[in-house]
């Protein structure tokens, strides 16, 4: 903010130019504190030329209303600003908090400098900034706007003690820190200690620390913190303070053998506990000398075949957890138990121990023997490890011929906890208890540990997350193993890495399909199964899919109410606790009937047809067996024909000897209508097999005797019919009723024939003889040599059995032409 | 109803004696507080003298650490001193010079040592300064002797005003003698060698007498402040 920019004090005059060096405006640096008011005056010196009056105040380029003027006397006019005006403005200085030194240390190992820091709320504003002095024993003094500052101290004071506070300081005040008042040496931060480690043959479990100080103790005394850890270690293990009293060396005890430790020094001034420590030496790693094998190897079996004689169990063994060096072979003693007495079969085996640099020993599992033990003897195995040193203690193992059942721990529980699988179960009661091995397995990989009988809680150390292991508990008794309680578990699950494949059980249904999948491979499975869902939708469908559960125990699902003749696509998603996968699609296209119904359809029709095949046969024996026709004399007449019969179709006559009919089938007949012929010849197609089956040519009908009698390979059928059907049929000689014709008929042989379906009347029996033989002689008569034509004369409403074309012609009223030709030659020596 | 009776009698008996027992615990109480409090009032006092010495025995500490230090770094300075001198620089020490402060610090009481560990250290001064200005014509800028000359100039001064507020502490009603005899005696203008062996003269006198000091203030430890704290405790 500029003074003269914001108000200027301004002479009316036109000369005013003349007399601007005669004002003079006050406060001349004006800083206000935010919240008062500030009153400006404007002086006139040295002229009497000019007075108040002829005075007017700026605010930048506006000009302030005299009314706001004060005139103080007749060369001073003041003006008093209030809130809301722009002006330079700040805050009181706060006092810094927290004021803090330290004297780093060179690489040259001196000390040169003070730095130090402070806090303040920042409450500033850029118009008005506050400034920091760091001022060091009223001497030494640094000026900042930051908040923290540096002073120069060179020799650095040792064991002067030194004040040291901050003020802060701008246009409106200042104010000061806490003083620190400490001997120079409690602010300085050493560079760490340089470190040397010493192993030495005879101390296998200790190492020498050498240090150098980083700076004399003439000048600050230091004390020293000193930590190390080893691969095996969880984190740093710290050696407390007390125990540090050399100030140069240093010696670790207690150490595992053959283990590399790495080691690290820190420093600050002994006399100020809240000094600054120094930063951690570099990594110092030594080796820890060679000893013998002070624990005994991990001994433990697996049963690769269990059968009901014999099992095959291969001995493994782990390093001992304390090998103190590297494990070079392992020594193995099997004995069998005979008469409750141990037998020594083989002496100790040697088992070398080829082992590469890179394994890891301490997981590095040891075949040291497969053998095939018979479930009636216990065996013990006893094992040591060797090293370069020495051998370890002896490790045993008892495998019994059998334990009881009530021998397994109970209430085994899994579950995972930070990368590894927590087992616990219920410990057991047994005074010959020593303790449980802990087993778990998976694709293949074995590890165990071992827990003390006193305890009912392990750790599996961190396994491969998204697999399944089986976790055993086996109970270790003084005389063997117990047998073991099993769980499977995994440390983490996933949605499994690929879906159930699904396919059709069979072929699917008009409405309904079959659905079966596969179990999902433990290695893809990543996860307990907790169900399965199936979808399906049609297949055109974009949306709209349909979804079954199904539990995770079941393989399958039928899938009803589908749609007939459609498309669907179906595919099961497996889930897990940790996510779903879907599995691969499959297609399927309903059936566009159910099944059976073409079988009925098929069924149906072939009965239909058989029935009117039946039908066909059986026509006349039905008809005559479910509509008996009975013999109406008065209706039965006796036609006649005679060799020379006149082709003119005569009506039958109330003179014609009642009672007797003549009846010929007009199906072989030639017919003179035209419009008779089409009809004619639907019905000569249809039955066309009947046609050719037959001997006479002429009957047409399904059934007819003298069809029957035509047809020589169906002998048998012929005989059936002829012995089921009666003959109705007679042929009478014409002579013995001569005499009933009328007068003028001309005299010529005349046949009559019956073809009554009924029975004949008792007058009719009288010349059965002789229809017989007529009737044997019709059959062998050729049917070209059938010549006559017949005279039609049904009886009063009723319809010929033979053909409808013949009734059809008969109800036209027509007289139907004779499809016979006269037949004299063959009825002439009648 | 025999036994109550009986039991009866002895408490009427021991009512009298109650009362006698329990004055003589109110005035046992009673001397075993005063005791306590007497104990507390001198263990007090103590803590009072004791905390007054403080300062003394805290300065006493720093002014021996600082003496040590001062000692440290004057038999660093001689090595690098006749290290940056080149060829020859055993023999420098040899030859006499006058006028260099005596090494021995003299008097019989602590008061009187201390105020000749304060009077020669305030006359080695000079010749240090002195010693810096001949050797920052004769030696390269970066010599690290140079620094190193200048650090124990600074801390040698450091050290004299660690004494005086010791002394003072110490010795509140003695006045601390300033050098006797005026300002320090500096040589004439010398020539190169001459420097040398001036330069190398008053370092080695120097070094000798950092450590005498150093060593008078070990055994001022546990002397000088006790004193004080005994008349507290008899108070």
């Amino acid at each position: 903010v500029n003074r003269g920019c914001l108000w200027t004090c301004i002479l009316l005059f036109l000369f005013s130019s003349d007399f601007q060096s005669h004002l003079l405006t006050l406060p001349q640096n004006p800083v206000i504190e935010i919240g008062t008011n500030f009153t400006a005056t404007c002086l006139i010196s040295n002229t009497v030329e000019v007075t108040a009056d002829d005075l007017y105040w700026k605010l930048s380029n506006v000009t302030i209303s005299r009314d706001q003027y004060r005139k103080v006397n007749s060369t001073a006019l003041s003006v008093t600003f209030i809130h809301g005006i722009s002006l330079r403005t700040g805050y009181r200085p706060e006092k810094p908090e927290n004021l803090s030194c330290i004297s780093f240390q060179k690489e040259d190992k001196s000390f040169s400098s003070l730095q130090c820091s402070w806090e303040t709320t920042r409450r500033q504003t850029p118009t008005v900034p506050v400034q920091f002095r760091l001022r060091v024993m009223e001497v030494l003094s640094t000026i900042t706007k930051d908040h923290w500052a540096e002073v120069k101290l060179s020799p650095y004071p040792f064991h002067m003690e030194l004040e040291v506070w901050v003020e802060a300081v701008n246009q409106l005040g200042a104010a000061e820190s806490v003083h620190l008042r400490k001997e120079a040496q409690h602010f300085v931060k050493t560079n760490p200690p340089e470190v040397t480690v010493t192993s030495e043959k005879s101390f296998p479990t200790s190492l020498l620390l050498n240090w150098t100080p980083p700076v004399n103790q003439v000048f600050v005394k230091l004390t020293y913190q000193i930590r190390f850890c080893s691969p095996k270690s969880p984190g740093w293990s710290h050696v407390p303070l007390p125990d540090i009293n050399d100030q140069r060396n240093f010696r670790l005890q207690g150490l595992r053998a053959y283990t590399p430790y790495t080691v690290q020094v820190r420093c600050r001034d002994m006399e100020n506990p809240h000094g600054y420590w120094s930063d951690w030496s570099q990594n110092k790693t030594t080796t820890t000398p060679e000893d013998k094998p002070s624990s005994t190897p991990d001994l433990w079996r697996t049963v690769v075949y269990n059968g009901t004689s014999e099992r095959l169990v291969q001995i493994i063994c782990k390093d001992p957890e304390f090998p103190n060096g590297r494990i070079t072979r392992f020594e193995v003693k099997v004995e069998k138990q005979r008469d409750r007495a141990w037998n020594q079969s083989e002496g100790w085996k040697s088992v070398l121990v080829n082992r590469s640099e890179a394994e890891d020993a301490e997981t590095s599992i040891t075949l040291l023997e497969q053998t095939s033990l018979s479930n009636l003897e216990s065996v013990k195995v006893s094992v040591v490890a060797v090293n370069s040193l020495g051998r370890s203690p002896e490790a045993s193992l008892i495998l019994p011929v059998k334990l009881p059942d009530h021998a397994r721990v109970e209430e085994l529980k899994v579950w995972p906890h930070e990368g590894q699988l927590v087992v616990e179960w219920k410990p057991l009661r047994n005074k010959l208890l020593s303790g449980y091995v802990v087993e778990w397995l998976s694709e293949g990989r074995l590890d165990w540990r071992r827990v003390s009988k006193t305890s009912n809680r392990t750790l599996t150390g961190r396994l491969d997350p998204f697999v399944c292991y089986n976790v055993s508990v086996y109970p270790v008794f003084s005389r063997g193993i117990g047998k073991p309680v099993q769980m499977s578990a995994y440390v983490e699950q996933g949605a499994p890495l690929r879906g159930p494949t699904v396919k059709l059980n069979g072929k699917p249904g008009h409405n309904e399909a079959e659905l079966v999948w596969e179990e999902i491979p433990l290695r893809d499975r990543r996860g307990f199964i907790t169900k399965y869902a199936v979808f399906y939708k049609l297949g055109e469908e974009i949306r709209g899919r349909t979804s079954v559960a199904v539990p995770a125990n079941s393989m399958s699902l039928k899938l009803e109410s589908l749609m007939g003749d459609s498309q669907y696509e179906a595919w099961v998603q497996a889930s897990t606790a940790a996510g779903s996968t879907n599995g691969s699609h499959h297609s399927f296209i309903t059936m566009k009937y159910a099944a059976g119904t073409i079988e009925a359809i098929s069924l149906g029709a072939g009965l239909v047809i058989l029935l009117v095949f039946l039908f066909g046969i059986y026509k006349r024996d039905l008809v005559k067996h479910l509509w008996p026709r009975v013999p109406d004399g008065r209706q039965s007449s006796i036609g006649t024909w005679s060799p020379d019969c006149s082709m003119k179709a005569e009506p039958p006559k109330e003179s014609c000897v009642s009672g007797i009919s003549v009846l010929v089938s007009m199906c072989e007949s030639q017919s003179g209508f035209e419009e008779d012929k089409a009809s004619l010849s639907l019905r000569k197609d249809k039955y066309t097999s009947e046609e050719h089956s037959s001997g006479i040519g002429g009957s047409s009908c399904m059934s007819s005797p003298r069809q029957s009698v035509s047809d020589s390979d169906e002998g048998a059928d012929m005989t059936d019919t002829t012995a089921s059907t009666v003959q109705y049929s007679s042929v009478v000689a014409s002579s013995a009723y001569k005499g009933q014709t009328p007068g003028s008929q001309p005299q010529h042989s005349v046949f009559s024939r019956s073809e009554s379906t009924q029975p004949l009347l008792d007058s009719e029996e009288t010349v059965d003889t002789f229809v017989q033989e007529a009737s044997g002689r019709f059959e062998r008569l050729p049917p070209q040599d059938i010549t006559c034509s017949e005279v039609f004369g049904p009886p009063d409403g009723e319809q010929l059995d033979c053909c409808q074309e013949a009734d059809e012609l008969q109800s036209d009223g027509r007289t139907a032409p004779s499809s016979y030709m006269p037949q004299l030659g063959g009825y002439k020596p009648q | 109803m025999i036994g109550l009776q009986f039991a009866c009698e002895i408490e009427g008996r021991m009512n009298g004696h109650a009362k006698n027992m329990h004055l003589k615990k109110s005035m046992k109480s009673i001397a075993t507080l005063l005791s306590f409090l007497l104990l507390m009032a001198v263990h007090s006092t103590r803590m009072v003298g004791a905390s007054r010495n403080h300062p003394c025995r805290k300065t006493l500490q720093r002014t021996f650490k600082l003496a040590k230090v001062v000692q440290s770094e004057a038999s660093e300075l001689f090595i690098i001193y006749k290290a940056s001198q080149g060829e020859g620089s055993e023999f420098l020490c040899t030859a006499p010079v006058n006028n260099i402060p005596d090494p021995n610090i003299s008097g019989l009481e602590a008061s009187e040592r201390i105020s000749s560990i304060y009077t020669h250290l305030q006359s080695f001064i000079p010749h240090l300064k002195r010693v810096y200005e001949q050797q920052t014509d004769l030696q390269l800028p970066t010599s690290p002797m140079l620094p190193k000359l200048l650090g124990v100039s600074a801390n040698s001064r450091n050290l004299a005003l660690s004494i005086n507020d010791f002394y003072h502490r110490a010795f509140p009603n003695l006045p601390l003698p300033e050098p006797a005899g005026g300002p320090t005696t500096l040589p004439p203008p010398l020539n190169v060698f001459q420097q040398k062996v001036y330069g190398c003269m008053v370092l080695k006198t120097y070094k000798e007498f950092t450590s005498n000091v150093s060593k008078e203030f070990k055994s001022f430890r546990g002397k000088v402040c006790r004193r004080r704290m005994k008349t507290n405790a008899l108070f």
